[in-house]
């Protein structure tokens, strides 16, 4: 939230926000250590209702706008810090069900079953890295809970993870936490977004991780339980839990089980590097891979018998305006889009020379709209002029200001599919070496 | 005598064959067990921040109206101009998305931008934000 940069440079601030909002708000403040804050309430939606309502409603609530800017004064503060390790420990009675009930109940689950974390359990699972458990990985936004190596070890245990995942699930998590990854905007959108986790290098076939095919889907046991675990972190240890903070309007599998899969390095076409090579590791390393993505375009091309026709299905499919459903945020020209090749549709574009390079240059090239077709209202189109240079209605507006931003994995099995990833806004893949 | 050992005989089969029924039931029959678990919720550690006082009175005033981008957030915050401009004597009003274009953006995206906004919007010395979020 901007006001409190706003309020760190010390200017007072007074934040108007809709009433399905204010939860998420103030959530947001007290994670970045504002424990309060000056707030005023607007009945909701302030969006998309008519002129004369918007107006209404500031008349409604300018009194306490006025009294606000005036008369404010905090009146919370932040609990003490406690310890971050040793975690605590809780004791109940019951069966395996009581025990999963009692954990939905109190948070402490998403509502599928977990595994008890007893103290064998966890210590278990910490054996899979050489890591220290009391090393502290970083705060899980939104609600900045301290994540340890221990922590992630009750989370994996949950999860049904075996100790030789910890390396991979620790290396995604420690990618998450980088600021470039944007954890606090994905897990609190109203927007279906989910997390995407691509592994690269010999852990793949260590660990026996899926990378061929159904990767991302059901019947894998390290792909399922390491993405739960994340999942399971996400709203626990960073408290993202709807319908406040996490306020996906209808939220979705991934909030679950994260998208979790290996480049099908074996299918790679000749001349095409794997992907953590393409984002300056070597090829002998282990690379998890994690980015901010909106559900996934299915390319569906199963007649092309060139990478030009490919392209124009492509073309067809995202565009600045479809990629996502709505018009990008102008911010989304700069980052970049994964799009993940089914094999086949690979070997169509490099069995006709075409480098990864030649595809990322025709995709950007073809897949564009023109200016008019532009949706009337949509923010920052000043900004895309800025970007661009001076737009005409007839201008064709690419999805990205660059063909770099195209990001090309190999993904999945056999058949004629593959998928275009949008990015959440400020999202950014992360790469981090996997350690053992 | 027959008759006794016929019946001896099957009453000692039924009981064996109850037994015999019951015992997975009784085996498969969850019991409850004392659970030690480690807490899995984490403890928070934030950095407190401090919140600045407000001005005692708006008059003579410099209030910035911040618009975030969202819809309908701009007209909204134009009213509450208004009525400011209307209520407070020698109050002024500068509203961030005429002035300071480049920070109307509904997904800011990261800490950095969010702090690039706020440089921009410092630079006109406010008295007071106001801030229209969402949704």
């Amino acid at each position: 939230m901007d006001q409190l940069n706003l309020e760190k440079m010390g200017i007072p601030t007074v934040t108007i926000s809709s009433s399905e909002f204010i939860g998420l708000a103030k959530d947001t403040a007290i994670g970045q250590g504002a424990a309060d804050l000056s707030f005023v309430i607007v009945p909701h939606p302030m969006g998309m209702i008519p002129l004369e309502e918007i107006r209404k409603k500031a008349d409604l609530v300018f009194p306490e706008v006025l009294r606000m800017a005036i008369e404010w004064k905090p009146a919370a503060k932040l609990p003490p810090m406690k310890p971050v390790y040793p975690a605590g420990r809780l004791k109940w009675k019951g069966t395996v069900e009581d025990i999963n009930r009692i954990f939905f109940e109190k948070g402490l689950s998403l509502g599928l079953p977990i595994l008890p974390p007893t103290p064998e359990r966890v210590a278990k699972v910490l054996k899979g890295t050489s890591r220290r458990p009391d090393e502290l990985l970083g705060m899980v936004p939104p609600r900045m809970g301290a994540l340890t190596v221990e922590l992630v070890a009750i989370h994996a245990a949950m999860a049904g993870c075996k100790p030789e995942y910890m390396p991979v699930l620790i290396a995604a998590l420690e990618a998450l936490l980088d600021p470039r990854a944007n954890w606090r905007g994905l897990t609190t959108t109203t927007a279906t977004s989910s997390i995407l986790v691509i592994v690269n290098g010999p852990v793949i076939y260590e660990i026996g991780l899926a990378s061929r095919q159904g990767a991302a889907g059901s019947g894998h046991h390290a792909n399922a339980s390491i993405g739960f675990a994340i999942n399971l972190i996400a709203d626990i240890v960073g408290g993202s839990r709807p319908p406040t903070p996490d306020k996906s309007l209808l939220g979705g599998p991934g909030d679950f089980v994260c998208w979790v899969f290996g480049e099908n390095q074996l299918a790679l076409p000749q001349g095409w590097e794997p992907y953590h090579v393409d984002r300056g590791f070597k090829k002998t390393e282990s690379v998890v891979t994690i980015m901010g993505v909106y559900p996934p375009v299915d390319n569906i091309d199963h007649w092309s018998m060139t990478p030009e026709e490919h392209i124009n299905w492509w073309a067809n499919l995202v565009t600045p305006l479809l990629s996502i459903g709505g018009p990008c945020w102008i911010s989304q020209m700069e980052q970049p889009h994964i799009v993940a090749l089914g094999p086949e549709h690979a070997q169509l574009i490099a069995g006709a020379g075409w480098s990864k390079d030649q595809f990322r240059r025709a995709f950007w090239e073809k897949a564009r709209i023109p200016f008019s077709a532009w949706p009337k209202g949509c923010p920052n189109t000043d900004l895309l002029v800025k970007k661009l240079g001076p737009v005409n209605p007839d201008i064709p507006i690419p999805i990205t200001l660059t063909p770099e931003e195209f990001q090309v994995v190999i993904a999945g099995g056999a058949g004629k599919h593959s998928h275009f990833f949008a990015p959440f806004p400020g999202c950014f893949p992360v790469s981090k070496p996997v350690k053992k | 005598m027959k008759n006794r050992t016929l019946r001896s005989g099957l009453t000692v089969f039924i009981s064996l064959a109850c037994v015999f029924a019951l015992t997975p039931i009784a085996l498969t029959k969850e019991t409850k067990q004392e659970w030690q678990v480690l807490n899995p919720e984490g403890v928070v550690k934030i950095e407190p921040m401090n919140v600045n006082p407000h001005p005692p009175t708006l008059e003579g005033k410099t209030v910035m109206l911040r618009w975030n981008g969202k819809h309908n957030g701009d007209k909204f915050l134009e009213k509450v101009g208004e009525l400011l401009i209307e209520k407070v004597k020698d109050i002024k009003i500068i509203k961030s998305w005429e002035v300071a274009p480049e920070t109307v953006d509904p997904i800011t995206g990261s800490q950095e931008r969010s702090r690039e906004f706020a440089k921009a919007i410092v630079k006109f010395k406010p008295d007071l934000v106001i801030g229209a979020q969402s949704d």
